[in-house]
């Protein structure tokens, strides 16, 4: 009788990886929703179970829901703004003959930074007493004083926003051009041949092939964008008045910052719970889109 | 379909793992154990003296000590204050601290909450307890042990600018209408009369209304140890501060923290400014031509026959965490720092900025003939008395959590900008924030 051999070989080679997907995923996970149900503190040695009470505290406090609310807009109107001025410049970049990498490199520039220096880059350039920019408006007489873009709550948000497209939207530009790149230019050629406008090529040759990887592409920015902590942190703190205070800036707050570690997991939580539910959104699309392209 | 909702699993995984809060890490001191009369093992020293001359000064006693004792090694972490408080409280929950390190005042009440000290009391002996300010060695006491021991001392005072006042006819402001009169009256040609910072992530707002409370004899804690923020002492100070920014301070003085807020001095773009002695270096280095045309005096009073207050005294203080495994070589690194030679060097890196927390430094001819300490013999006069006449914010009530909580929640700093930016009543918005500060102080008890 033959006896089936366990292959132990083949466990070990995919150990590391259990391992660090364990420490780095799952472990994180599990222990944000334990300690969303207890009294964690940052530098209390005990607490205790309390259930859903954080959860509770969390949904009844309305700094939360106006947070909630930024990080929407933040998140629609950034990945608007990145869609729009990425997609366009890939397809301006697309039609250029000459120097095509050098342009390609210039425009990526501003996602090769990090955060810390775009920050503190634009926090020179709008500083509202020397920064360049608001002196400039002021002297050319485009502003009658110094416009300020990092203090005036009805500007301070669309200057993030503004900060957030310029940084994001090479990203998207690189992605889209490289998907144009793979459309058989013979396509365009037959539409030609068959009267098709500029405007019916598009729609019907560019946007079928490249809708996948822009709907990937929203789905990654949606995640990445809602769960950004670093430039509006590092530039305004979330402030003033908590203007530009999103979920993110909230929890770390909760965490860091009052130190009650437990309520500032069950803010994590939800925040997890709903990108999951946009995230399953997002791939019923996608999923649908691929079903019609076969 | 499988790749699909495979593909579904890995995004939720991955969306999962970035909403999710950090993985703690590890760390602790390193190396042997072993005593046998010799120091010997590792220890790491965090400190928050970021600029060059007070960290060459710190790393150049390390190697001298470790010279001393070959088999010591000590590593030296720096971090702002801002990052130092952050750092600590998350190494706190994940064990990652280090052996000894600098402190502010308000974390030494957190840190004995936590039993994460030692007493250095054996420490204190050694250097001279007679040599210390009794006030601040109190601060980092608790059932009469001192967990903490201070290496420097320096207290706010106002700042002017001499040839702006002079230019303008002004005397230096002695209460706060003349000063708010005098700021108003120095806002121009691209000067502004005064800052008033409120950024969050630090307490500049916390502080210029603790200095008003305090002029009139108020506090911002009650006895019992309660959140006061709608006293009329208070709402009058928020009200002054408010008038303040409305007509002397840039608009962007909103997001203000502190170096925010001492760049403007420096760069010689306001009249006034409420600092230590490290305006002196600040200046110096930014602007050397304004030099000789600044100064110091105590800070404004409510009425000129008030007697002259002390509003914030910062003993900056030195301590030993539980967790090493070398408090040994602690105390004994930390009694060197302390001998004359190193400790006059120390202070010499900011001079006036930083003034000596032992007796038997100020008057030694080394100390005394230093530049700058000759230069601003009236600063360093003014800001030596400041030091005698206060504490730490909230802390004339003695040490205590909530005086910490009080400056490193920023809810006071929220409270300006929530009246600035969205123009809410300054009672309603004092009783909030007092409510919020409360709450906070009941979440440690």
């Amino acid at each position: 009788m033959k006896t089936k051999k366990i292959d132990y070989g083949r466990w070990l080679l995919v150990l590391p990886a259990l391992i660090v997907v364990g420490t780095l995923l799952v472990y994180p996970i599990f222990s944000s929703l334990y300690y969303s149900l207890t009294t964690k503190h940052l530098i209390k040695a005990t607490y205790d179970f309390i259930g859903f009470d954080n959860y509770i505290k969390v949904l009844t406090d309305p700094d939360f829901f106006k947070a909630f609310l930024t990080s929407i807009l933040w998140t629609v109107a950034s990945l608007l703004g990145q869609i729009v001025v990425g997609f366009t410049a890939a397809l301006a970049l697309n039609r250029v003959n000459h120097l095509k990498g050098v342009y390609r490199i210039l425009m990526i520039i501003p996602w090769a930074f990090p955060s810390i220096v775009i920050a503190l880059a634009w926090k020179w350039i709008l500083n509202g007493v020397s920064g360049f920019l608001p002196n400039l408006l002021y002297e050319m007489g485009v502003a009658s004083e110094l416009p300020q873009f990092l203090s005036d709550s009805s500007l301070v948000f669309g200057t993030l926003i503004f900060i957030n497209i310029w940084f994001g939207a090479p990203m998207i530009m690189v992605n889209v051009l490289s998907a144009l790149q793979t459309i058989p230019q013979d396509q365009y050629e037959a539409a030609q041949i068959d009267g098709a406008s500029k405007l019916q090529q598009f729609m019907y040759i560019t946007v079928p092939h490249i809708k996948v990887v822009v709907g990937l592409l929203v789905v990654l920015r949606t995640i990445w964008v809602f769960n950004n902590f670093d430039i509006i942190y590092l530039i305004t703190g979330g402030g003033p008045a908590n203007a530009t205070t999103t979920v993110p800036i909230y929890a770390y707050n909760m965490g860091w910052g009052t130190k009650l570690l437990g309520r500032s997991s069950a803010v994590t939580v939800l925040l997890l719970a709903f990108l999951l539910i946009v995230c399953f959104i997002y791939f019923k699309i996608i999923g649908k889109w691929e079903k019609e392209d076969k | 379909m499988r790749k699909k909702t495979l593909s579904v699993l890995l995004t939720a995984l991955m969306v999962a793992s970035m909403a999710a809060g950090c993985g703690k890490d590890s760390g602790g001191a390193g190396g042997s154990s072993e005593n046998d009369g010799e120091l010997k093992g590792d220890i790491t020293f965090w400190h928050s003296f970021t600029q060059g001359g007070r960290m060459d000064v710190i790393q150049e006693a390390a190697e001298k000590f470790m010279d001393e004792n070959p088999d010591v090694n000590i590593t030296i972490e720096t971090f702002s204050w801002g990052d130092f408080y952050t750092k600590w409280t998350t190494g706190l929950a994940s064990g990652n601290v280090p052996d000894m390190s600098t402190a502010l005042p308000g974390h030494v009440v957190e840190m004995m909450d936590a039993e994460a000290v030692i007493p250095v009391d054996d420490v204190i002996d050694d250097i001279g307890r007679d040599r210390f300010a009794e006030a601040a060695l109190s601060e980092g006491e608790r059932d009469g042990e001192c967990y903490s021991l201070p290496l420097y001392s320096h207290a706010q005072v106002m700042w002017y600018r001499k040839d702006l006042l002079e230019e303008a006819n002004l005397e230096v402001p002695e209460t706060w209408e003349e000063f708010a009169e005098a700021a108003k009256t120095l806002t121009k040609d691209g000067v502004y009369g005064c800052s008033f910072p409120c950024g969050s992530g630090d307490l500049m707002a916390t502080r210029f209304l603790n200095f008003y409370v305090r002029s009139g004899g108020g506090s911002l804690l009650t006895d019992d140890l309660k959140a006061d923020l709608t006293s009329d002492i208070a709402i009058e100070g928020i009200n002054y501060w408010l008038d303040i920014y409305e007509n002397c301070s840039p608009k962007d003085s909103v997001n203000y923290a502190v170096l925010d807020q001492a760049n403007l001095y420096y760069q010689g773009k306001t009249a006034f400014d409420f600092n230590s002695g490290f305006h002196i270096s600040g200046v110096e280095t930014n602007s050397p031509d304004l030099v000789d045309s600044i100064d110091c005096a105590p800070l404004p009073r409510l009425k000129k026959d008030d007697p002259i207050y002390g509003a914030e005294t910062s003993n900056i203080p030195m301590v030993i965490w539980s967790k090493s495994e070398h408090p040994e070589i602690c105390k004994a690194f930390i009694e060197t720092l302390y001998e004359e030679e190193t400790y006059t060097d120390f202070l010499a890196a900011t001079p006036v900025g930083m003034l000596p927390s032992i007796t038997g430094i100020s008057d030694t001819e080394k100390y005394q003939s230093n530049e700058i300490v000759q230069k601003f013999s009236n600063a360093e006069q003014v800001i030596s008395e400041a030091v005698e006449l206060s504490a730490a914010i909230g802390f004339e009530h003695g040490p205590s959590v909530e005086a910490g909580l009080l400056t490193s929640q920023s809810i006071i700093e929220e409270m300006f900008q929530d009246i600035i930016t969205n123009g809410t009543d300054v009672e309603k918005a004092a009783k909030a924030a007092e409510e919020k500060m409360n709450e906070v102080f009941e979440s440690v008890q």
